[in-house]
């Protein structure tokens, strides 16, 4: 991807090694069409007088919106917020840079709002990690105009690199905790219920900051489990009776306490809950079990826990900006683990029955399928980007991507799935583009492994098939495209009654008749289209 | 302290091969971009800081030899 930055100093070393072509300092005259995405990286300004600092800044402000103008609304814009970095106090009650810093920010916040392009990238999250010293060198400002020091390029690449997959959304999706001195100070089975430090006074108010944090994230739709050795009767006695216990099982989607093999535990973890190794961060206090989950399950990350629980603060800071940050949530992420949760319920379910087809007649499964809209079109193109097994071609669109496929005539469906034990919200979607009126082509399905295994994806695509065909088209062509996660899906087109066409070894190419086609929904399925 | 200065001078030029006699006049990515460049990647590694005097006259490989030299023997 080719960048242009709007920029007014020299801030080259700070985005080397990328593809970027840079403005010249305050000119925004010249915009580059050729540019894949556009950035925005005005510094504030060294002066002694506050308020021509304070004007430079409005003015920016001014440069930014004629910007906003001019530049192709597909295209994404990264706009940096303002700090000031240095400024000379004269009258403690004086505060026009502070005023104007606030407006900029503001301003560039509303933007947000009407210009689905623009993302916001905060500068203030980076300046905190250092000191003034460390953040100017005045040598290099007034050599080469310079208001940030550059021996922290590094530390900024890597830092704006982990803000850009902030803004496609990777982040990783659940957190395996240890309970002995990692929720609870002591050890459960030695110290006993009474024992356990958590509460109010050090050490356990340490203790109970984390397991606060551990519910914000619940809150923000990363999935918590346990994995401990312990005896499982002891913790429960714990989690039921333990006043100062604010996690509790209620907040868990699913737990190992046993003594096996912690490796063990966790791949089980995975397995259950259908998540990939690599969206998992495992929190244990012992280096041992850390060492051996990292060598066994070299995907998982394993952060170092804090020497001493009085460094909590620091942990939860890093394991968030590292791991769980995003850049908004849609409402499925934050009900996402009452859906696991749903999910682990309908699994018990599901041992009551014989027959399969009796179970499914049992769960009163709804489908909705939903054409695109505004307010789908943030899920739809999230999910391009975070669904890996059922993913036949796993193309990662943005929203804007969606949109240039709208308008282009291409046909996007949603697929909402509803039964007896609650709601999963749109966990599909198929995008299919026209050449002609007879010949379609699937650029894109996937579901999201949540509802799988109810043959609900043959539901949806056969549907859609039937659709394409009332309109008029005779020939859909379709590609199975390998990944290494989506090997499940590699016959799915071949069990739906599609031809091959060609195969290759990362690919599969098939087309269908649909002449020669005639499917019907299965009673068992409540079906609506919007 | 010649070769560790050499390697500095490959990575910022990502060059494989670094003459005795590089310079400014006959480097093309020895500009003004990659004079800085090379600056703060020499005071990173030497652990050391240039004055600007110093900076203006590291035109080619000698100079910037014999001014680090001096600095590390300080």
């Amino acid at each position: 991807m080719k960048y242009f930055i709007f920029r007014n100093y020299t801030v080259e070393p700070f985005f080397k090694g990328l593809n970027v072509v840079f403005s010249g300092y305050e000119n925004i005259s010249f915009v580059d069409a050729e540019a894949g995405a556009y950035i925005w990286f005005y510094l504030s300004p060294y002066r002694t007088d506050n308020q021509i600092i304070a004007n430079e800044i409005t003015n920016y402000g001014n440069l930014l919106e004629l910007v906003l103008a001019k530049i192709n609304p597909n295209k994404p814009l990264l706009v940096f917020t303002m700090q000031v970095v240095y400024k000379i106090n004269y009258q403690t009650a004086e505060s026009n840079v502070e005023e104007a810093i606030i407006n900029y920010n503001q301003k560039i916040r509303e933007w947000t709002r009407d210009n689905r392009n623009l993302k916001i990238i905060d500068i203030s999250d980076f300046f905190n990690r250092f000191s003034r010293e460390q953040l100017i060198d005045w040598k290099y400002y007034y050599m080469s105009q310079m208001p940030l020091n550059p021996k922290l390029a590094s530390d900024f690449q890597q830092w704006f690199e982990r803000q850009l997959e902030i803004i496609k959304l990777q982040r990783k999706k659940c957190i395996v905790l240890d309970l002995d001195n990692t929720l609870w100070g002591g050890i459960l089975g030695e110290d006993g219920i009474e024992g356990i430090k958590m509460g109010e006074t050090y050490p356990g108010n340490t203790y109970r900051f984390f397991q606060e944090y551990c519910l914000q994230l619940h809150q923000n739709g990363i999935i918590l489990t346990v994995c401990s050795k312990n005896n499982e009767q002891d913790v429960l006695e714990v989690w039921e009776k333990h006043p100062d216990m604010l996690l509790r099982k209620e907040h868990l989607v699913t737990y190992r306490i046993n003594w096996n093999n912690k490796a063990d535990n966790i791949r089980e973890i995975a397995q259950e809950l259908n998540i990939g190794q690599d969206s998992l961060v495992f929190i244990d206090d012992s280096p041992t079990e850390r060492e051996l989950v990292k060598q066994m399950l070299p995907q998982v990350s394993v952060p170092d826990f804090p020497k001493q629980p009085y460094l909590f603060p620091e942990f939860i800071k890093y394991l968030t900006d590292n791991y769980f940050s995003a850049y908004e949530l849609t409402q499925e992420d934050a009900a996402k683990t009452q859906q696991y949760k749903e999910n682990a319920e309908r699994r018990q379910f599901q041992n009551q029955f014989v027959d399969f087809e009796s179970y499914l007649q049992s769960l009163e499964i709804e489908l909705t399928i939903e054409p695109l809209n505004d307010l789908n079109i943030a899920r739809l193109a999230q999910m391009t980007q975070k669904t890996n097994q059922f993913n036949l071609t796993t193309k990662r669109y943005t929203e804007i991507d969606i949109r240039n496929f709208a308008d282009k005539g291409a046909l996007i469906y949603g697929l909402r799935v509803k039964d007896r034990f609650g709601d999963n919200g749109l966990t599909g979607l198929i995008i299919i583009t026209t050449s002609t009126k007879k010949e379609a082509e699937i650029d894109t399905l996937l579901l999201s492994c949540r509802i799988l295994g109810k043959n609900i994806e043959t539901v949806f695509v056969q549907y859609i098939l039937n659709k394409l065909k009332v309109s008029g088209v005779q020939t859909v062509k379709a590609d199975y495209v390998k990944t290494l996660k989506n090997n499940q899906v590699a016959e799915f087109y071949s069990y739906l009654g599609f031809d091959v066409e060609n195969i290759s070894e990362m690919q599969k190419r098939y087309n269908i008749n649909l002449d020669n086609i005639n499917f019907s929904t299965p009673q068992i399925y409540k079906l609506i289209e919007k | 302290m010649t070769e560790r200065l050499k390697n500095v001078f490959k990575q910022v030029f990502k060059l494989d091969e670094i003459a005795d006699n590089i310079s400014q006049a006959n480097c093309d990515k020895w500009d003004s971009m990659g004079h800085l460049n090379l600056i703060v990647e020499i005071e990173i590694e030497f652990d050391i800081s240039f004055e600007p005097e110093e900076i203006a006259m590291m035109k080619d490989f000698k100079a910037v030899k014999e001014l680090l030299k001096k600095k590390i023997n300080l």
